[in-house]
């Protein structure tokens, strides 16, 4: 679900019972993040073998398929880039982001 | 726009063209085009999505963040479609290109290949080109009929709206120098149009490096191939891994410098993208390159112009650079070539690196 946040699109992800918020607009060129495919990704072993990893924990942003870890907001691939993430509170049965 | 106005921001640009806007052309939008034989021998009793015509051009079976859902594959065929694009991106004019016909240099069938081409223009024609909405489009010739696809430049130069030719370059083998080709060239100067090339990925894996066998000439092969097959191999090596997976290093001859900023920039940039393809890796590829790869300077190209060679090695990093001489081959550099650039701009410790200390270490002489 994308909310807007002063002005701030954020998106608030439920990932195994957990809220998590994200900047919607994307480091890289400020594609919309959040309206990419939640998923996994590939791992490989030193042997070759392919995993399936960190299912659902990844979201993937639709214009140009950069991987970001929806916790911590980093980009799977180069960790200098990472998407702004905000806290979530849940009191009361209401969610509350942290602008 | 007067030269004494500022350009601070894109839109300050009176007139953004995008040169490489893709519409998305699919089996149901070029099947009612078909003219001639082709026409009568296709079926055109299917519904729309790119169909049974997808498998007349090659691919390569690739996963791609498109096909994992991981980037939007938007669908582009409609003049909504096209303003979409270029309000998203905030150009004014456009330059439309094909996304299915960038494979048609690699259909087998030539008369089909030429079918195809034709359909599609026609399609664009109709449907997408407007000049007084900013739509432009390229006019997709097919390379296997050179002579059709001089035809289909006369015919289509003066439609409005027309603003190259398109030759759909990936894969297209004997290599696009070869006389054959003649009549396009003659009829893009004869319709005063540019030609495009535009290679796809999965197109030049068809006969890349096969391709090199139709180089009938010293200098076409020389330029290209050291720096192509390193980059080859290199992409393949960090791909799988091997600088993680193996405490080595590697020296890279042969190939000059400018290429080595190009290539680890370029890769970073599609690794960030495609990283599924490259699990592997624990950081990015060019720290792996600048970790664990050299790369020797011979033949050390631009050297009249000391403010290139200066940059170039600058932005790869003085200390990955190891002066070879390739002496006594035809193309050796004495040392005093690449000297003068590095000594002058980049000062005496960069000199003393590149002239012995790195190799000094490397090679731990
Ligand atoms: S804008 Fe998000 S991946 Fe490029």
């Amino acid at each position: 679900m994308v909310v807007d946040l002063d002005g701030r699109e954020v998106a608030v992800f439920r990932v195994d019972g957990e809220f998590l918020a994200l900047a919607n607009y994307c480091v890289h060129q400020g594609g919309p993040v959040c309206e990419g495919r939640l998923s996994g990704t590939l791992a490989e072993a030193p042997d070759g073998t392919l995993s399936y990893d960190h299912e659902g924990g990844v979201v993937a942003c639709p214009w140009h398929g950069w991987e970001f870890d929806v916790r911590t907001g980093e980009a799977l691939a180069d960790p200098n880039y990472r998407q702004p993430t905000y806290d979530v509170v849940v009191e009361a049965g209401a969610v509350y982001v942290e602008a | 726009m007067s030269d004494s106005q500022q350009v601070r921001a894109v839109a300050d640009v009176d007139r953004v063209v995008d040169c490489d806007a893709h519409v998305t052309e699919h089996q149901s939008d070029l099947l009612p085009y078909l003219e001639g034989p082709m026409a009568s021998a296709l079926r055109t009793d299917v519904d729309d999505s790119y169909g049974y015509i997808s498998s007349f051009y090659p691919s390569a079976g690739f996963l791609t963040p498109v096909n994992t859902g991981k980037a939007d594959a938007t669908s582009v065929k409609t003049p909504a479609d096209v303003r979409e694009g270029m309000d998203l991106l905030d150009t004014d004019t456009v330059v439309l290109t094909p996304t299915q016909n960038l494979y048609l240099g690699c259909v087998q069938h030539p008369e089909l290949a030429a079918a195809l081409g034709r359909a599609y223009n026609a399609w664009l024609l109709d449907t997408l080109v407007d000049p007084s909405a900013g739509r432009y489009g390229a006019c997709v010739v097919a390379p296997q009929r050179p002579a059709e696809a001089a035809a289909e430049i006369d015919d289509r130069a003066d439609e409005p709206g027309v603003c190259a030719v398109f030759l759909p370059s990936g894969g297209v083998n004997p290599p696009l120098g070869k006389r054959q080709y003649d009549p396009i060239y003659e009829a893009a100067e004869r319709a005063g149009l540019p030609v495009m090339m535009h290679n796809a990925a999965g197109t030049m894996l068809l006969s890349f490096p096969n391709l090199f066998q139709g180089f009938d000439r010293y200098l076409s092969s020389h330029a290209p191939v050291h720096a192509m097959q390193h980059m080859t191999h290199l992409s393949s090596m960090l791909t799988t891994g091997v600088p993680e997976r193996f405490d080595v290093d590697f020296v890279v001859q042969e190939a000059g410098i400018g290429w080595v900023p190009y290539f680890e920039r370029r890769f970073d940039h599609e690794y960030r993208a495609k990283r599924e393809d490259a699990p592997i890796l624990e950081k990015l590829p060019s720290e792996y390159l600048r970790d664990q790869f050299y790369f020797t300077s011979q033949p050390v190209e631009g050297t009249g112009d000391p403010d290139y060679v200066a940059s170039m090695v600058e932005l790869m990093g003085p200390d990955r650079l190891l002066f070879s001489s390739d002496y006594p081959h035809l193309d050796f550099d004495h040392s005093a070539e690449l000297f003068r650039a590095v000594r002058s701009r980049l000062g005496p410790d960069a000199a003393r690196g590149v002239y012995g200390e790195t190799a000094t270490a490397v090679f731990d002489l």
